[in-house]
């Protein structure tokens, strides 16, 4: 047995087999072959090593003639290694004593050697463990030829387990199977996190390197709530896990009971609870659990992984999706929220050395007007197949908002001209996510329809703290005293003008935050599909009275830790079966 | 006629013994009848098996003993000696 400490990102329980991607986002697999096969067997892992000697022979000779032989030294080194007597009878051993499979005995050695090199690296950063990866990746192409399994065919459960999982190999994945993911690297703002968020699995990241030790069909835990991973658990700690598996099931089934209950207080104040989705087939999740609509519809993922820029038509597919889905309720559509490193087809930005405070988001969009007139136009088509609002994110200066509605404005004449309908007056927003925006919000909220709170950034850039940098992360706490005040700010300011403001950052989808948030007076909170039912159990069970003196305790309070162990212990009093 | 050496010497290249380092110590080796072996601490392996030397998991600073026997043991030490001076031809 093994634990992993990383980064909980999404919430839950999971145990299965484990699938290892390798660096090309292929897994490697487990099988145990039969008694009678292990000849078969050897032979199969003979003719692929000499396949693999015979194309590093050709390389080597190939880069020594063009390059010389100081260039060839490595494939020479690699030769060596895989015609090394005792590789082959350590994998032959493997096949013939433990029945493993040719492929599931190569990864397991090699790993095991490029564990011990990463070891030695890990001290000097120098050479990575490549070149073992390498000879691995190598005899696998050969062992399993057209075999060699990509992710998208999955046939039965799995927790993923990467070093990295890029935006495409993360939406290719078939979600159906996937239980739970684990990457090496990445934080709480990685796709990894939003994904598996949107699946409503668990998910832990920033473990540090481990693939090394692990093999295709290993037994793993994964709790997303203690952002723990178990490689190979024992007796006791599997049984304490399925146990919670079990208790979790049967608080899931209790809450679906929830579903056609109104999201009111115990003494009947009304909240507005809104699903936060980015993938379009989402959006069925928040009908499900009779969300009051879709608070924040990320539309990031049109961008990500795309050779060129989505057309108008793409955009307005995936909208009209969701607005459809969603009737008469409210989606609120953000414009695009990234950087331009995302985002292929755009040239990459030259002094993008800190991208966070750099050209992203609307800052981007402003940059790169055919791409937003773009986006823009297709949010007003959508427009007048339901209800729709529009929001611009990281929105920094009033300046940058009226620039945005002036587009928007821009691109309104364009449609009438045109004679295309849309809704005229389409409800504006922005995000308050910049401590600036706060600051000034007795300006905003002249200019916009609504607001909405994306408390992820708005801890980000108030503790100026990198949450994918594990050195400071723990910096990074919503319940951070200033940054509950500046939510207190925006409240104020937008409710002494009645207009509606929003929460939508992952602070909204933890229960033991909601009757601060509340208590802070916000009325309408947007969490990931998964968290609907959990949030609305908490609200339901509360009394705005108790929620007022939880906020005006958590005001008084100077620190972070205090004020979440306080909220916490705070949930349990008043909703035991939550905490 | 059969003798036997042995030669301390220290890892000094900032890498450690990974498999560059590793492959040339193995190649040095075979050009030479005699049997050598690295140690470091109890961890004793065969001079000729990259991945033996591998698993050492020999990093920068660490002292390893070469202990050979056979009709070339002084001439392999000398040679393996200069490998290591030479952190492996590597800058």
């Amino acid at each position: 047995m093994q634990k992993l400490q990383g980064i909980g990102v999404s919430p839950g329980v999971a145990i299965g087999e484990a699938l290892v991607m390798d660096t090309e986002g292929f897994r490697i697999p487990r099988r145990f072959v039969a008694r009678d096969a292990v000849d078969d067997e050897l032979e199969r892992l003979n003719r692929a090593v000499a396949a693999a000697c015979e194309e590093i022979t050709h390389h080597r000779d190939a880069v020594s003639k063009e390059l010389g032989e100081k260039y060839s030294a490595i494939f020479d080194a690699h030769l060596q290694m895989l015609q090394d007597s005792r590789l082959q009878s350590e994998l032959e051993d493997m096949i013939r004593l433990r029945h493993y499979s040719p492929e599931y005995a190569v990864s397991r050695v090699l790993r095991r050697y490029a564990g011990i090199v990463q070891n030695l690296e890990s001290r000097y950063l120098a050479e990575r463990a490549n070149d073992i990866f390498d000879i691995e990746k190598r005899l696998l192409r050969h062992l399993l030829g057209r075999r060699r399994e990509g992710i998208a065919h999955l046939t039965s459960p799995v927790l993923v387990l990467a070093h990295n999982l890029t935006p495409s190999e993360a939406a290719n994945l078939d979600s159906r199977f996937v239980r739970g993911f684990v990457t090496e690297v990445g934080g709480p703002g990685s796709h990894t996190a939003i994904v598996a968020e949107a699946l409503g699995i668990p998910a832990v990241v920033g473990t540090g390197p481990f693939l090394t030790e692990v093999s295709g069909g290993d037994q793993v835990i994964i709790d997303g709530d203690e952002g723990l991973v178990i490689l190979q658990p024992d007796e006791e700690t599997l049984a304490r896990y399925f146990h919670e598996v079990e208790e979790a099931h049967t608080q899931a089934v209790k809450l679906e009971s929830l579903r056609d209950l109104p999201t009111e207080t115990a003494d009947g104040v009304r909240v507005e609870l809104f699903g936060n989705i980015e993938f379009p087939y989402e959006v069925d999740h928040c009908v499900d659990r009779r969300a009051d609509g879709v608070g924040l519809y990320r539309t990031e993922f049109l961008y990500l992984g795309a050779d060129s820029e989505p057309t108008e038509d793409e955009h307005f597919q995936a909208y009209s999706r969701v607005v459809r889905a969603m009737g008469d309720l409210p989606v609120t559509i953000r414009t695009f929220d990234m950087g331009a490193d995302k985002v292929r087809h755009l040239p990459a930005p030259e002094d993008e050395h800190n991208p966070f405070l750099g050209l992203r988001s609307i800052r981007l969009a402003l940059r790169n007007l055919t791409m937003f007139r773009t986006q823009l136009r297709a949010i007003l088509r959508s427009s007048a197949l339901g209800n729709v609002r529009v929001m611009f994110p990281l929105v920094s200066t009033v300046m940058e908002l009226r620039q945005a509605k002036m587009v928007l404005a821009d691109m309104m004449e364009d449609l009438d001209e045109n004679g295309i309908p849309f809704n005229r007056d389409l409800p504006v927003g922005m995000m308050v996510e910049v401590p600036s925006a706060v600051i000034m919000i007795d300006h905003f909220v002249e200019e916009v329809d609504f607001l909405s709170i994306g408390t992820n950034d708005l801890v980000q850039y108030t503790l100026a703290v990198d949450r994918s940098n594990k050195d400071v992360v723990s910096l990074y706490n919503p319940a951070d005293p200033a940054v509950l005040r500046l939510i207190k700010m925006a409240v104020d300011a937008a409710r002494r003008r009645s207009l509606p403001i929003n929460c939508c950052g992952q602070m909204s989808g933890m229960p033991h935050y909601a009757m601060l948030l509340l208590g802070l007076g916000l009325r309408q909170l947007s969490v990931s599909p998964g968290a609907l039912p959990e949030i609305k159990k908490v609200i339901r069970s509360v009394r705005m009275e108790q929620c007022d003196a939880v906020a005006r305790r958590v005001l008084s309070m100077e620190n972070a830790r205090d004020i979440k162990s306080y909220v916490k212990e705070e949930l349990k009093r008043a909703v035991p079966r939550m905490a | 006629m059969q003798t036997s050496a042995t030669r301390n010497v220290v890892v000094n290249n900032p890498q450690g013994l990974h498999i560059r380092a590793a492959t040339a110590i193995a190649k040095t080796v075979r050009q030479f009848a005699s049997k050598v072996e690295l140690v470091s601490n109890d961890h004793r392996v065969d001079g000729t098996d990259v991945w033996q030397i591998l698993s050492m998991g020999a990093h920068a600073g660490t002292e390893l003993a070469l202990e050979a026997s056979g009709p070339d043991a002084h001439e392999a030490l000398a040679a393996l000696a200069r490998l290591f001076s030479e952190n492996f031809g590597e800058e």
